[in-house]
């Protein structure tokens, strides 16, 4: 007996399908579930439904709040730094041409280091008193002493600290990304701008990013996403600290669940944390991402 | 080369099918576009950035295999110093001498092979039925593979760990495995996917008519045609396991912790542990680095492929 085409296709997606909807799907909805009862960090231990009241504990806690509001400006912080240093050196890469085609492969490396190695490389270059970076600062006279800035210690700037080894890693995504873009802006319509008198940055701006606009937007939200679940990098550098000024959410939810033993609490920050992430997802989706097109 | 990215564990896939469209555009209309610098003065300065790029990109690793080499007390030396003054595999003994140290790296490449094999077999048959087939329920596959890319690892990790647990399956490298094609699969799908749109049907049509079946055309005919795309997804699939941490940390105990887990635990055990520290991350790291330009290789052949065959 034949199978009909859409059956044989069926056939074959089934088992990756079931493997999404065992191993992603359903500890989702598990994780919504548990967000209804108060649960005892023993396993088989007692579990009780109370409703939204983990959900009320959630938003009355200021630790839940901060975190929201640290994971925006983290993202923030991280893709526009990406974003405006990415495009710098995609922009060098293209106006070197053929030359500096090597670089770009050496451009590439970090995106293959671990981010926890990132992490650790980056705290040992701005931890206190042995630190790099306060040292040659120091050294070359920007800093008075090269403990001046605290930038994993110092409250008020931590945030920005710990988005470092992030932008580090992945603006070669950036960069590439970019540069793939550039490489389709048409050269002609460049040299006529230029013919008319048009200036460097009435190039950038009226002709090469507005051309370049629908991989921005791409590269903008995968990096977007990306940022907003920064784990390793962060657990590593100052595990949320001091005085939680580097908690985002990823962290809050894995130190409620690991450090402070509430499944139940920790279900429904992960459940608030879920939903605010495929919102922006499908949202991105739907305006970005077109089936059956190139970009 | 515009793959590369996408091994990182959270990027989703438009953008990789973008770039895969515009490279594969722009590699007919040759580099030299519109865009080259002419002048000479800003030719020097362009290298001069991109010189000074280089060193800031290239030395924060650089530094952390000179710290390898120092001696306990110079690791934490005020001021710290650039080079070793003396050079010393002390570190590296020490890191590789504790216990389960090198078992974690076989951990590692257990989880990571087995992650590896388990998202192409799930991902070559999907993405050769989104492709070929074009039916509605294929676009909603992709749609919700893509989706699962932008959940937070953290929300599938807590709930996944319990039921890994409740089936016995608690900190051993396959329950760790399963944990990573997760993230893999979703990628592994969208490369095979765009891979795949590149081979022509006339292939597998001919085999059809030879009287092959529809599985053996597959088997026989298109997988042989794609390997260089296959190899390249896994490649990445490989890579997203091999540097994964929070699910390592999640649902791993002793037994089956992965290096990454094991390097950040030396800053709580052993205190601040740099020198075994440094020395366990440059291990860990340098054989990735190296495949980079190996990689590099691999990616762009995987990539003329298609658009050869495209």
């Amino acid at each position: 007996m034949r199978l009909t085409d859409r059956r044989f296709a069926l056939l074959l997606m089934a088992p990756a399908a079931a493997f999404l909807a065992l191993f992603v799907a359903y500890p989702l909805l598990r994780l919504v579930y548990d967000s209804f009862f108060r649960i005892s960090p023993v396993a088989g231990g007692p579990r009780e439904f109370v409703g939204l009241a983990n959900y009320a504990a959630a938003f009355a806690s200021e630790a839940f709040m901060g975190a929201g509001w640290r994971t925006l400006v983290y993202t923030l912080v991280v893709v526009t730094a990406e974003f405006a240093l990415g495009l710098a050196m995609a922009l060098v890469f293209a106006a070197l041409g053929r030359r500096a085609q090597v670089f770009r492969t050496v451009f590439l490396y970090p995106l293959m280091i671990a981010p926890i190695v990132a992490g650790l490389l980056w705290k040992f270059l701005m931890i206190d008193n042995f630190g790099l970076l306060g040292a040659l600062l120091a050294q070359a006279g920007i800093l008075s002493d090269p403990n001046q800035i605290g930038w994993l210690s110092d409250p008020g700037i931590v945030l920005y600290s710990v988005a470092i080894p992030d932008v580090w890693l992945t603006t070669s995504f950036m960069c590439l990304v970019l540069f793939a873009g550039l490489q389709n802006v048409p050269g002609d319509l460049l040299e006529a701008a230029r013919l008319d008198g048009a200036r460097p940055t009435v190039l950038l701006f009226r002709i090469i990013l507005p051309l370049l606009r629908p991989v921005i937007a791409v590269a903008l939200v995968v990096r977007g996403i990306d940022a907003a679940r920064a784990f390793d990098t962060i657990l590593i550098q100052t595990n949320g600290g001091p005085q939680s000024a580097s908690e985002v959410m990823s962290l809050l939810v894995y130190r409620t669940m690991v450090r402070f033993g509430d499944p139940g609490l920790a279900s429904a920050m992960g459940t608030v944390y879920l939903v605010a992430m495929l919102a922006v997802a499908v949202v991105a989706l739907a305006t970005i991402w077109r089936p059956g097109k190139d970009t | 080369m515009t793959l590369a990215p996408s091994l990182r564990r959270t990027e989703a896939g438009p953008t990789r099918k973008a770039a895969a469209g515009v490279v594969r555009r722009a590699s007919r209309t040759a580099e030299a576009g519109g865009l080259e610098a002419r002048r000479r003065g800003t030719r020097v300065i362009l290298w001069t950035a991109l010189a000074a790029a280089l060193v800031l990109y290239g030395f924060p690793f650089l530094y952390l295999i000179l710290t390898s080499f120092k001696t306990p007390s110079e690791t934490i030396a005020v001021p710290p110093t650039l080079l070793p003054t003396t050079w010393t595999l002390e570190n590296y003994a020490g890191a590789l001498g504790r216990p389960g140290v090198l078992a974690s790296f076989v951990n590692s490449l257990q989880t990571a092979v087995v992650s590896t094999l388990l998202s192409l077999v799930l991902a070559v048959p999907a993405a050769y039925a989104v492709t070929r087939f074009k039916t509605p329920a294929g676009s909603v596959f992709v749609l919700a593979s893509l989706v699962t890319r932008m959940v937070p690892p953290v929300a599938v990790g807590l709930p996944l760990a319990s039921m890994l647990g409740s089936v016995g399956l608690a900190d051993t490298p396959v329950g760790l495995a399963i944990a990573h094609t997760t993230v893999s699969l979703p990628l592994s799908i969208w490369l095979m996917c765009s891979f795949l749109d590149a081979v022509p049907r006339d292939l597998e049509e001919a085999a059809l008519v030879d009287g092959c079946s529809r599985l053996g055309a597959l088997w026989k005919v298109v997988i042989p045609v794609v390997s260089g795309g296959v190899s390249v997804t896994a490649i990445f699939a490989f890579l997203a396991s091999w540097n994964e941490f929070l699910f390592a940390l999640l649902l791993t105990a002793v037994r089956s912790q992965t290096t990454p887990v094991v390097i950040a635990n030396f800053q709580t055990q052993f205190g601040l542990d740099w020198g075994p520290m440094t020395a366990l991350a440059a291990v860990y790291s340098i054989p990735v680095v190296l495949l980079t330009l190996f990689l590099q290789r691999r990616i762009v052949a995987g990539m003329t492929l298609g658009a050869v065959k495209g």
